[in-house]
């Protein structure tokens, strides 16, 4: 009967033990060891639980619990790297808090939890090199250049020398002799507060008006392409300026051709518009190296898509380590949270209910945010191993024989059954003097004018029969048996036969395309069979044959 | 000067009462004294409102570890730690949608203990289911439910019912996506007549499974209103009917003679050791007029509670022991391993798998086949077998004795053996082969629903269990043959629920080969 005795004698000492750790434990929480060890001007802090509650945005962060530096409420707090107060923003941290710029868990109140680096916590901390990502949670930016006009804008703002007066991202500005603030507003944050879209008149005045001094010495009239490139560079003074850089690489790498963001862009691959806040936790990281984190996740995605994500069709980013960095940064930002509205910004306010653009409307940023990721930052086109090939757009010889109205058309309707969408009418595709821009840019870029066509658009009267016989012996091997598409584009698409004249098919055909596998067939060869123009009138004739034909 | 005197008296007297209050206190708590001798030990209990369910002095068989392995106490143990750290949290619990979370957040990172304070409230049900099922099982192979002490069986089926609707109630409250496509999944299962009444072409008119759900959820969500609902049932309906029937089963356990013992158990034991009160250590006050009442088939006047030994403290301690020994568990259990608590409840995003509290896994896995069956039909037949169990098995070998009747331990070794193999067997046909969806897609739904996995599993064990009762000539072997397979059949079903089922309720060896993104 004594073992009862014993039993409850050691489950009792058992329990109080327990009890005792438990009690212990509580009182060594971290932030309670960190707020203890904390001075501050006025002698030691107060051991109390500190947060940061906004009830219109319905956070609670008690970072400052261990940040206690950057508690709104406090003031002169001395300490190490983890006392330090928050860097000098337009937002104020009492009425914001923490989270819905940095991310992670504000209720948490332990470092690996509160930073979210935990299961379960599907919005960990932003990492600090990205943490302009976080103004991506509220904000969107509008009318981005791509990076060969934002580098063309920023080198007129800096030639022009603007920033002898006003202060952007922490350069330039100088002092009134009076001391009494700067020359020139700060316009690092120009684009989100706006400006007056007067000023270059108002500069003008004034200049006219000096005798000497700053006006006099810094400021001389400016010339109209100038003014626009400066506006440009303008349209990127988000406040954020990594922000800002990582946009226009991403605007360069024509993501929006297969990705829409904030309902613009193609359906071939997923909308981006909130994979910033994609759950760690959802994706696979047998195949990232390094920490398992979103970042790191996204710029082993850019070199290597197929590995991360089965049957993915993107080809691999083929861009430098340091513009991966950018992209990822710009993919992190993508995270468009359903916010009550007096805190939606007004410049998202614009993207989502007008349908304005998060890019430029000039033709070469069109045509590098949406047609670079398929065509080439050139047009020099792209062909993935065992993917359909993406046609070489500047090719001098497709521009030749390719008139304005049948690049509109082509960009317009695209091309049903393959990648190419219908850019013009499908729903919110590009506008029509997006299309124009664009196009007027692909034919600056190529250098060559269409060569004009005397003949009517249907002229030829081949021989059918005699075409399908020399097309198996000559185009199928790239083009396929029934035209389907190999290496070579596709033919038998009825979108492209209706758009493209006997001409554009007969000269193709005869002159080829320089640098890609399409040789001229009246040109002699070796290696293949070579084609009398007769015969490439009977083969263009077969090929017509295709347009009635249900494929 | 007489006055004086007696002032001073007074005075006197008031002091010595004054200093005499807290044994008067004492004293007039517990009227009868000290508890130590045979008669004040029995007043202490019987004058006790909480003791006196207890009988005043207890068999020593009774309290031998292997008798019963404490297993009712910590059911009821676990529980009492339940009852306590539930109230504790209902201090900090909000239960409406979101806040939900928001409030186990706080319990989780701010309230000072109130972690701790979750994970052994967590860790104290999950014993109390474990507990509730063994100690079922314990009753059963000490053949205790036999007369007269059927009704308390049934009790104890309440009580297991209850026991598991406390815990599933308690599943939503976190609001967390575990939480909630867990109760998802729970109020699909309570759906699922419909399988039948879509089968046969009357849900339109008669709906019991949309009925069902309703009263549960109280919408077509789950939603707010469910999630009062699962609380209210939770902290209030619940535990006051769990109480009710426990008082009822301990006070049958009273009623119905003690805890069962063999008949043999006086000669089995060994003679009582030096530390046991001896039996009626003074003579008895009063003479024996109340036999006349009591029923029984001899008198037991002149035969002494031998072997017996007072409740107070020998019972005790061993309860007390066990209270201890269950907080100890749940607090041991707490200290390292956290209750679970995933991201915020997010009807847009299913878990998959989304799985049912792990004692509801084996349902879930026969869902996955039928879900009228899983969901409805085999627990209803499993519940009314398991009541039917002691009107219908009326032998008398064996009672009290672990695995008593005719076959002994071998037949319950070998119904163990059987009854898992049978299940892996049928599992691993459904799982390699497919069943008749798979072999035959244009099978009517109303066959799949009446030959499944499940019930083919069920039909098996039925026909062992009529195959022993013949080979045995013994209700009771086909009784020990039935209840083995379908413990082993539910832990079968469990683990591979738990442990094998991945994305889409598709067989995996390990999690590590779940499809990623």
């Amino acid at each position: 009967m004594n073992k009862n005795k014993y039993l409850l004698l050691g489950s009792s000492l058992g329990v109080l033990a327990l009890l005792i750790v438990a009690a212990a434990q509580e009182g060594f929480r971290e932030w309670r060891v960190i707020q203890r060890a904390t001075q501050s001007d006025e002698g030691p802090l107060g051991v109390r639980l500190r947060q940061v509650v906004s009830p219109g945005l319905g956070t609670s962060d008690r970072c400052v619990s261990c940040h206690v530096g950057m508690d709104p409420n406090e003031q002169g707090v001395r300490g190490g790297r983890l006392m330090i107060q928050h860097a000098d923003v337009v937002h104020d941290t009492s009425e914001f808090g923490c989270t819905i710029c940095h991310s992670g868990q504000g209720l948490a109140t332990e470092k690996l939890d509160a930073h979210g680096e935990v299961r379960f916590w599907p919005e960990p901390m932003i990492p600090l090199q990205f943490s302009q990502a976080g103004c991506g949670t509220c904000h969107a930016s509008l009318g981005m250049p791509g990076l060969e006009a934002f580098r063309q804008a920023r080198g007129a703002f800096e030639r022009l020398d603007c920033l002898a007066c006003h202060r952007v991202d922490g350069r330039g500005g100088t002092m009134r002799p009076d001391g009494f603030g700067m020359e020139g507003p700060d316009l690092s944050r120009a684009a989100l507060s706006g400006y007056d879209p007067d000023w270059y008149s108002k500069h003008l005045l004034e200049w006219e008006k000096a005798e000497s001094g700053s006006w006099k010495a810094a400021f001389a009239p400016i010339g109209e392409q100038d003014l626009r490139l400066i506006s440009t560079y303008l349209s990127t003074r988000i406040g954020a300026a990594k922000l800002a850089e990582a946009k226009v690489h991403f605007l360069s790498n024509g993501c929006l051709g297969c990705h829409r963001v904030s309902g613009f862009g193609g359906d071939e691959g997923p909308d981006l518009t909130r994979a910033g806040e994609k759950d760690p936790g959802q994706v696979s990281f047998a195949q990232v190296q390094g920490k398992h984190t979103l970042a790191n996740w996204f710029s082993e995605h850019f070199r290597s898509p197929a590995s991360l994500v089965a049957d993915s069709l993107m080809p691999a980013v083929d861009v430098s380590d340091e513009e991966i960095e950018l992209l990822t940064m710009y993919t992190l930002s993508l995270r468009r949270r359903e916010l009550p509205g007096t805190y939606v910004s007004k410049e998202r306010m614009r993207v989502e209910k007008l349908e304005e653009r998060e890019f430029a409307s000039d033709g070469q940023t069109v045509f590098s945010a949406v047609c670079a990721g398929c065509h080439g930052k050139k047009g020099e086109g792209k062909q993935a191993p065992g993917r359909q090939v993406f046609p070489a757009i500047a090719n001098p010889d497709f521009l030749a024989l390719a008139s304005d109205e049948f690049i509109l058309e082509t960009i317009t309707q695209g091309r049903p059954g393959r990648k190419m969408p219908s850019w013009g009418t499908k729903e919110a595709g590009l506008k029509k003097y997006e299309i124009s821009r664009a196009a007027e840019y692909l034919r600056k870029m190529g250098g060559v004018e269409f060569r004009t066509d005397p003949k009517t658009r249907r002229w030829l009267s081949g021989n059918s029969a005699e075409g399908k016989r020399l097309f198996a012996s000559a185009c199928s091997t790239c083009h396929g048996a029934e035209g389907e598409g190999k290496e070579g584009p596709a033919l038998n698409n009825k979108a492209l036969l209706a758009i493209a004249t006997d001409t554009y098919l007969v000269e193709t055909i005869s002159g080829g395309r320089r640098r890609t596998l399409m040789e001229g067939f009246l040109t002699p060869s070796m290696a293949r069979p070579t084609l009398s123009p007769a015969e490439i009138e009977d083969v263009v004739a077969y090929i017509r044959s295709w347009e009635g034909v249900e494929k | 000067m007489s006055g004086k005197i007696s002032s001073q008296t007074g005075l006197l007297e008031m002091w010595d009462n004054l200093r005499a209050v807290p044994r008067r206190i004492v004293d007039s708590a517990f009227r009868s004294g000290k508890p130590n001798t045979d008669r004040t030990r029995s007043t202490f209990i019987f004058g006790n409102l909480f003791l006196h369910l207890h009988s005043v002095r207890v068999h020593r068989w009774s309290l031998r570890w292997t008798t019963t392995f404490g297993l009712g106490i910590v059911c009821g143990a676990a529980f009492l730690i339940t009852l306590v750290t539930g109230i504790l949290l209902m201090f900090y619990y909000k239960p409406y949608p979101d806040v939900a979370y928001e409030s186990i957040k706080d319990i989780h990172f701010i309230v000072p203990t109130g972690r701790f304070i979750r994970n052994i409230h967590r860790w104290a049900a999950n014993i109390m289911v474990v507990a509730v099922i063994l100690h079922m099982a314990r009753t059963f192979y000490t053949a205790a439910y036999r007369k007269p002490r059927e009704f308390n069986w049934l009790i104890g089926m309440g009580l297991l019912v209850i026991t598991l609707a406390l815990s599933f109630t308690g599943y939503l409250l976190p609001w967390d996506q575990l939480a909630y496509w867990a109760i998802t999944i729970g109020a699909n299962i309570a759906q699922s007549p419909r399988e039948v009444t879509d089968a046969l072409g009357i849900t339109e008119r008669f709906d019991p499974g949309e009925w069902m759900r309703l009263m549960l959820l109280g919408s077509d969500v789950v939603g707010p209103v469910a999630l009062i609902r699962f609380y209210l049932m939770h902290v209030m309906i619940l535990p006051l009917a769990l109480t009710a029937l426990m008082g009822v089963h301990f006070w049958r356990i009273r009623k119905d003679g003690g805890l069962t013992r063999p008949v043999n158990a006086d000669q089995k034991l060994s003679p009582p050791g030096g530390d046991t009160y001896p039996v009626f250590s003074e003579a008895p006050a009063r003479t024996y007029q109340i036999a006349a009442i009591v029923k029984g088939r001899t008198s037991q006047v002149g035969n002494g509670p031998e072997n017996t030994v007072p409740s107070m403290p020998h019972l005790f301690y061993a309860e007390l022991g066990l209270l201890m020994l269950t907080a100890f568990l749940c607090l041991a259990f707490s200290v390292v391993w956290d209750a679970p608590l995933k991201e915020i409840a997010n009807p847009a995003v299913p878990e998959n798998p989304a799985k049912a509290p792990w004692y509801y896994l084996g349902l879930q896995e026969m869902v996955s086949f039928s879900a009228f069956m899983g969901g409805f039909g085999i627990p209803a037949i499993v519940l009314i077998g398991l009541g039917l169990i002691p009107f219908v098995e009326r032998e008398e070998s064996g009672t009290g004795e672990w695995f008593g009747g005719p076959g002994g331990w071998p037949l319950a070794r070998n119904s163990a053996l059987f009854g898992l193999s049978a299940a892996i067997v049928v599992e691993a046909v459904a799982i390699r082969f497919g069943w008749i969806r798979e072999w035959f897609p244009d099978a009517p739904q109303l066959l799949i629903t009446f030959v499944n996995p499940g019930t083919v599993l069920t039909l098996v064990y039925a026909s062992y269990s009529v195959w022993l009762i013949r080979r045995f000539q013994s209700t009771r072997a086909g009784a020990v043959g039935l209840f083995t397979c379908f413990l082993c059949g539910f832990v079968v079903l469990t683990i591979i629920g738990a442990y094998f089922r991945g994305p889409n309720w598709v067989f995996y060896w390990s999690p590590a080969e779940w499809p990623g993104h």
